[in-house]
């Protein structure tokens, strides 16, 4: 594997170069002699698993933490960061997975942060207007952070580090909460500040934003870098091959892995089929909507009269944009959230996987049997047989192959692959009439989704329960759902399948509600 | 009617100046994201310091002894909290049972068993020319002491620094949200050492100004909970200066209404009247269910 760039243009000249970047936690190795050098005017995506040590190494070039050892130059001179404040001093901004807003505040009080003197909000605004204006990133100054959308609170965050100058923007996972449109939107903004000779970092662990975007790509794995060359120089199962390491005895060979998440292509024609055929076997329904509308804290409509009837043995994708009702079409079913109006028709043996899974479905400091004991004995009273409980979780551990030393070990020490695969698991014990899963592989890598995936694909039991499954990636909903129901602005409808099964357009069309809004949208950024 | 009026309003005033004091410093503590309930221990420190500072050079130095007295309490707490990462409501509690007990010790061991002389050099209120003579409000509000006019000029000049600079910005920040201040560069520890040492300086010109404008003279534990209930003031105030400014002027009536009911000659037992500030605190407190807009950082501990 060549560890050399290849295809250097000698014109390009070298924004930000990161040198032989050893850090260290107490005994564990984030980062080994990591390198990558990011030229001036390019895209460069920095590919790896989750614990591959890309956002490690982010964190040292924007002077979050100071490597161990290793150099850091910025236009060709080395630099040694105390904190962040001298990362953005020399011209990098940084846009983190979580967002570093807060939420109380407003766009300009957020935006104004970290500077010195007096604050006038008044100038701040004028240029965050300016800014905004010149780099199409559309934003209101005034706006409380908490009121606004993901994908414009992004838009905060990369405005933050414009306003301050910064010519080497990093990004990490920009796209993990945005829609497919909003990805791709955002995607072509990358390439425009680029080609106005901006420098982009561009943290993924998506192999096709790296090759639709990127100029080079740097490929971490186990805290090395195994792969650091121009794109064009690299194919996508060149890429594959470094990012998961062939004969790492995880039991998914790359190929597996391609089909399910990289390139779902053929498994979604065979699934179109599908979904027509389990249409006919459907039986009375296991859940029921009717006439559901949902009313939040604030005032905000989120469902408006939803009717829905799922039918056991399907596997029903909810897909739609943050805010427009699929959190709560989920949650109401889960039987989490009580509808202001309407009737759902829902039997108790119902599974609930939610999204983030360290806050809401477990305890991280319990142990595994704990865990497993709190979320089935909600109802029970007295003594807690825990031999018993400590003899189930062992079994589950072993049936649902889930890799940890024993059931005595707290949660928090499980990595989010197996986290996620236990709680699906417990999950699945309960629900013998619907199981429900938010976001399934939010932060988990290729190899950890794609078994979650075939997870929920192979789901059965007798009768085999539902599955009612929303995620924000549309191919991860096309790959598994046997139908698909859409949310736009609190109502769910049913999404035809088309007859060429590789036509996305109905769905993205249906999430921005109709093929004319999704223009208006992107008219008003340009 | 004026002539129980003009007393009532006059000694709510008078009682909810170091009210507002230690209030006001604990509003700029807490708005950093820490939590300072060893403001009791402060207070009773600026009490003493400021009784043995006037002694020895007036009741100018005693203002200034017990400001230093105060700022080396909250040094204490902020050395505990910020560097050696302890409990902040552990160290708090500690901070004000030292405060109680080592101002008792300390007080016996340099007045002997007699006490200090009543003769506590103290100052008096002073009538702003003009304004004082204006019906109603002058006597009220514009015949008091120097130190009710500080905070005249005190309340709306922190209230700007809070909105308007970017350090009050950053103070602001840091109590929502650390990682995100840390992010955009914010010294988040140094910010809070000054928070909790303004709050210090504060609390001990709540102590003084008892000692010195208010009562002339001191008596173990004559902090009597003030600190407690100016934590409850702040909760009242909703974590604004302005808002917290006012709900002191409510907890100073509570204390003028014992004076009034007693003059007025109500025969309920005086412990009754005694207790109404503490009462007040207790029902504004489960009035005042859920922390909408609790500064973030205040839910977690973790100076």
């Amino acid at each position: 594997m060549s560890t050399e760039p290849v295809g250097v243009d000698p014109r390009d000249q070298e924004a930000l170069a990161l040198e032989g970047i050893t850090v260290r936690f107490g005994s564990v190795t984030a980062l080994e002699g990591a390198h990558c050098t990011i030229r001036r005017g390019t895209v460069h995506a920095i590919l790896g698993e989750n614990g591959a040590g890309k956002s490690t190494l982010m964190r040292a070039a924007f002077g979050w933490l100071t490597p161990d050892a290793g150099t850091i130059r910025v236009h060709g001179a080395p630099v040694r960061f105390q904190s962040s404040a001298d990362a953005i001093a020399q011209g990098i901004g940084m846009v983190h997975q979580h967002f570093m807003l807060i939420p109380a505040m407003t766009v300009t009080e957020n935006i104004a942060l970290g500077g010195q003197g007096r604050f006038d909000a008044s100038t701040t605004a004028a240029r965050i207007a300016e800014v905004a204006r010149k780099t199409g990133l559309p934003v209101d100054p005034t706006a409380r952070v908490r009121d606004l959308a993901i994908s414009a609170q992004q838009r905060v965050e990369i405005i933050k580090a414009l306003v301050r100058e910064a010519q080497i923007l990093i990004l990490d996972e920009p796209t993990a909460v945005l829609t497919p449109d909003q990805a791709t939107e955002l995607l072509r903004w990358v390439r425009s500040f680029a080609d106005a000779g901006g420098t982009v970092a561009l943290i993924t662990h998506k192999l096709r934003e790296a090759f639709t975007v990127a100029d080079y790509i740097t490929v971490l794995r186990q805290g090395r870098t195994v792969v650091s060359a121009a794109r064009l120089a690299l194919s996508e199962s060149h890429v594959i091959e470094a990012l998961t390491g062939t004969g790492t005895g995880t039991g998914v060979t790359p190929a597996s892995v391609e089909a399910s998440t990289v390139g779902p292509t053929i498994r979604i024609a065979d699934l179109a089929t599908e979904r027509r055929m389990v249409d006919h076997i459907a039986d009375a329904p296991v859940l029921r909507l009717d006439g559901v509308s949902y009313v939040d804290a604030r005032g905000v409509t989120r469902l408006r009269a939803v009717d829905l009837a799922i039918h056991p043995g399907e596997i029903l994708g909810v897909i739609g944009v943050e805010g427009s009702g699929p959190r709560e079409l989920l949650r109401i079913l889960a039987g989490r959230l009580a509808p202001t109006s309407g009737r759902v028709t829902r039997p108790d043996a119902v599974g609930f996987v939610p999204e983030d899974r360290l806050h809401d479905a477990v305890i991280p400091t319990f142990s595994l049997t704990e865990n497993l004991a709190l979320a089935e004995g909600g109802h029970a009273r007295g003594w807690m047989d825990w031999s018993r409980w400590w003899g189930v979780t062992r079994d589950l551990l072993a049936t649902a192959d889930v890799r940890a030393v024993g059931p005595d070990i707290p949660m928090a020490t499980l990595s989010g692959g197996n986290q996620q695969r236990f709680v699906m698991a417990r999950e699945r014990r309960r629900a013998t009439a619907a199981l429900i899963v938010e976001n399934p592989t939010r932060g988990l890598d290729l190899n950890a989704s794609a078994r979650i995936l075939a997870d929920l694909r192979t789901f059965g039991g007798n009768p085999r329960p539902a599955v009612v499954f929303h995620s924000t990636d549309l191919d991860e909903v096309l790959s598994v759902a046997t139908r698909v129901v859409v949310c736009f602005d609190g109502h769910v409808a049913e999404v035809q399948s088309p007859l060429d099964p590789n036509d996305r357009t109905p769905y993205t069309r249906a999430m921005t509600g109709s093929d004319g809004a999704g223009d208006v949208i992107s008219a008003e950024r340009r | 009617m004026d002539a129980l009026l003009i007393p009532f309003l006059d000694a709510t005033i008078r009682t909810a100046t170091p009210l507002a004091y230690a209030a006001l410093g604990e509003v700029v503590t807490e708005r950093s994201g820490v939590i300072n309930i060893g403001l009791e221990g402060i207070i009773i420190a600026g009490c003493l310091g400021g009784l043995i500072a006037a002694g020895a050079g007036g009741p100018t130095v005693g203002f200034l002894g017990g400001a230093l007295a105060g700022l080396l309490m909250a040094a204490l707490f902020a050395l505990f909290v910020l560097r050696l990462k302890a409990d902040a409501i552990i160290t708090g509690t500690a901070l004000t049972l030292l405060g109680l007990g080592l101002t008792g010790t300390v007080y016996r061991g340099v007045f002997g068993l007699e006490g200090a002389a009543l003769g506590t050099p103290s100052i008096a209120p002073i009538a702003l020319p003009g304004l004082s003579s204006l019906p109603l409000v002058g006597p009220v509000f514009f015949t008091q002491t120097v130190m009710t006019y500080l905070l005249y000029l005190l309340v709306p000049l922190l209230a700007w620094w809070l909105a308007r600079t970017h350090t009050g910005l950053a103070l602001r920040a840091i109590g929502e949200s650390r990682t995100a201040a840390h992010a955009a560069g914010i010294a988040v520890d140094r910010i809070r050492w000054g928070a909790i040492l303004f709050g210090g300086v504060m609390g001990g010109l709540c102590g003084a100004t008892l000692v010195l404008g208010q009562v002339g003279t001191f008596t173990e534990g004559m902090s009597a909970g003030r600190g407690f209930i100016a934590i409850a003031i702040v909760v009242l105030g909703r974590w604004r200066v302005v808002g917290t400014a006012l709900a002191a002027l409510l907890f100073g009536g509570a204390f003028a209404l014992q004076y009034l009911l007693q003059a007025v000659g109500w025969a309920l037992p005086y412990q009754l009247f005694l207790a109404l500030p503490y009462l007040l605190t207790l029902v504004m407190l489960a009035a005042l269910r859920g922390r909408a807009e609790a500064p973030a950082e205040l839910a977690s501990h973790e100076g």
